[in-house]
């Protein structure tokens, strides 16, 4: 699952991380929907050869790397299986296009989530008009997740430890030693959210209808231009799409 | 006026057969420093929910009589609305860390209750300072030890300004030094005019600087009085509280016939009085 890592925020002072979360959202969805527009190998691999000085200005271009391997596995079998079951011309040449894109878009969208901390894309939720609670709900579960996962091995190591054999037998097996598992995890999962809701409310959670923050989001200059740009390219790029002729290099292909 | 008066208090929770508190009769002023204490389930915890209102706001069930809270009656004050009186501290302290860094987990209480930026910015900057948090800025509560995350907690409760800290068990998550440090603190902060209640098995770490200990025994109080006047009653021995070391050797003392001339806390206090004993 390393490919996922691409999607995983890391701490970092850079240009992209300084951007305000909404601009970002925004560029992301342009270098996504361009990405979308276009199957081709060519511009797949400029619309790449344009995005990987961007996550190297986030300074993720080794987490990056790291994730693409990653991803290869699954890239080869989309090759393989689209090349043997595609009904186009070439279909070779066709999954290559297809793949290249899944990594386009990938590399569009890790924009995103890299450089956004889950503390700044609630904030950035809640002042785009979202309930305090359903975004403050969304960054506590990022909050306990690794402390469920530690709860889950201890619980685990306490049923091996009295007997109950967790990666024997058949598949069929396996599936029902999760319960003995999954049970105490529930049950310790609601104490613990009893004993969280305690703590919340002890400090005045719903106390104020105004409630306020400490930081907010502010657009800046900048966050207007990145907006602007990616939106300008967005509307040139569909506009030279559909209702232009593209040069015959663009759809250039391998002919098998 | 008490900042905090228990008048004839009994409650039981829905679905339980047992008073979790019998007729308490308890009042609290201010600059004291309190120490609660009894075997498990003799109703400590009730008795510090019943403080900030989660009993009975939060927790439901069968309630006679009243708690005031610095002049609110906390069967009608809502819980948020006495956080800013009275602050709570819980045992676990990894269920009080509700957000992803310390400043805001800090900021978190204050911006519930709409205090404006710049003033809880100066807060958690205050608090990061004095508790001697800088370290852990930028760390994810799950990378903290349980000591860290306990100080974290405790100044994400400081920074509503309560008028009463009420920690229940703040340090039975934690080991040795880390709880040393955090009652020292603890300390430090009734020294400087915080209203403390302390739920605490360790009584040799804390009887030393609180000025009161309560003994509780299912759901009752059954002593009350200064740490060196209740450590000396038989009924410590009775209901089965840790009495600290030292105060052990003065009891065992007094039995054989040679009573020490105060109540020693501490192995220290004991070296003096029986040095003080043999020199007469």
């Amino acid at each position: 699952m390393s490919f996922l890592e691409v999607f995983q925020y890391t701490r970092q002072e850079s240009v992209i991380h300084n951007l305000d979360p909404r601009a970002k959202l925004v560029i992301s969805i342009c270098l996504a929907g361009i990405s979308l527009m276009f199957t081709d190998i060519i511009p797949m691999v400029l619309m790449i050869c344009f995005l990987i000085p961007l996550i190297a200005a986030a300074k993720s271009l080794k987490r990056w790397a790291t994730s693409m391997r990653g991803l290869l596995p699954l890239l080869l079998f989309i090759i393989v299986f689209n090349t043997l079951l595609s009904t186009t011309e070439y279909p070779f040449s066709h999954s290559i296009g297809l793949s290249l894109r899944l990594v386009a878009l990938m590399t569009s969208f890790s924009l995103f989530f890299l450089t956004v901390h889950p503390d700044e894309l609630s904030q950035a939720l809640i002042q785009m008009g979202i309930r305090f609670e359903f975004a403050f709900a969304m960054s506590m579960a990022m909050r306990y997740v690794p402390t469920l996962g530690q709860e889950a091995y201890a619980i685990m190591d306490a049923q091996r430890a009295r007997g109950v054999e967790l990666d024997k037998g058949n598949m069929l097996k396996r599936i029902r030693n999760i319960v003995p598992i999954i049970v105490p995890l529930i049950i310790v999962s609601i104490r613990r959210a009893l004993s969280i809701a305690e703590s919340m409310e002890s400090r005045g959670f719903g106390a104020s209808e105004k409630r306020t923050y400490m930081e907010t989001l502010s657009f800046r200059k900048r966050d207007w231009g990145v907006v602007f740009i990616s939106l300008l390219g967005l509307v040139i790029l569909i506009h030279f799409r559909f209702f232009f002729s593209l040069p015959e290099w663009v759809s250039w292909g391998l002919p098998f | 006026m008490p900042l905090v008066e228990f008048v004839d208090f009994s409650f039981k929770y829905l679905g339980s057969d047992n008073l979790a508190l019998r007729k308490i009769d308890l009042r609290i002023d201010e600059g004291e420093y309190i120490v609660i204490t009894g075997p498990s389930g003799c109703g400590k915890t009730t008795l510090c929910r019943a403080i900030n209102g989660l009993v009975p706001q939060f927790h439901r069930g069968y309630i006679a009589g009243h708690v005031y809270v610095d002049g609110h009656d906390t069967r009608e004050s809502r819980v948020a609305e006495l956080a800013r009186v009275a602050g709570l501290m819980f045992q676990n302290p990894a269920n009080q860390l509700v957000t992803l860094n310390v400043a805001k987990e800090i900021a978190f209480g204050p911006e519930n209750l709409g205090v404006e930026p710049d003033k809880i910015r100066a807060r958690v900057e205050e608090l990061i300072e004095t508790l001697h948090l800088e370290h852990l800025r930028e760390k994810h509560p799950h990378e903290m030890s349980g000591g860290q995350q306990q100080m974290v907690a405790m100044a994400a409760t400081l920074a509503l300004e309560p008028k009463i800290l009420v920690a229940d068990e703040p340090t039975s998550n934690l080991d040795p030094k880390s709880a040393e440090s955090l009652l020292a603190i603890l300390s430090d902060l009734n020294r400087d005019g915080m209203t403390l209640v302390l739920v605490e098995h360790r009584l040799d770490l804390v009887s030393r600087n609180a000025t009161r200990l309560v003994l509780m025994d299912k759901g009752s109080i059954v002593a009350d009085g200064p740490p060196r006047k209740v450590l000396s009653l038989p009924i410590c021995e009775e209901i089965g509280i840790g009495i600290p070391k030292a105060t052990q050797v003065y009891k065992h003392l007094k039995r054989n016939g040679c009573v020490l001339s105060r109540v020693p806390l501490t192995g220290e206090e004991l070296a003096i009085s029986v040095e003080e004993a043999c020199n007469k």
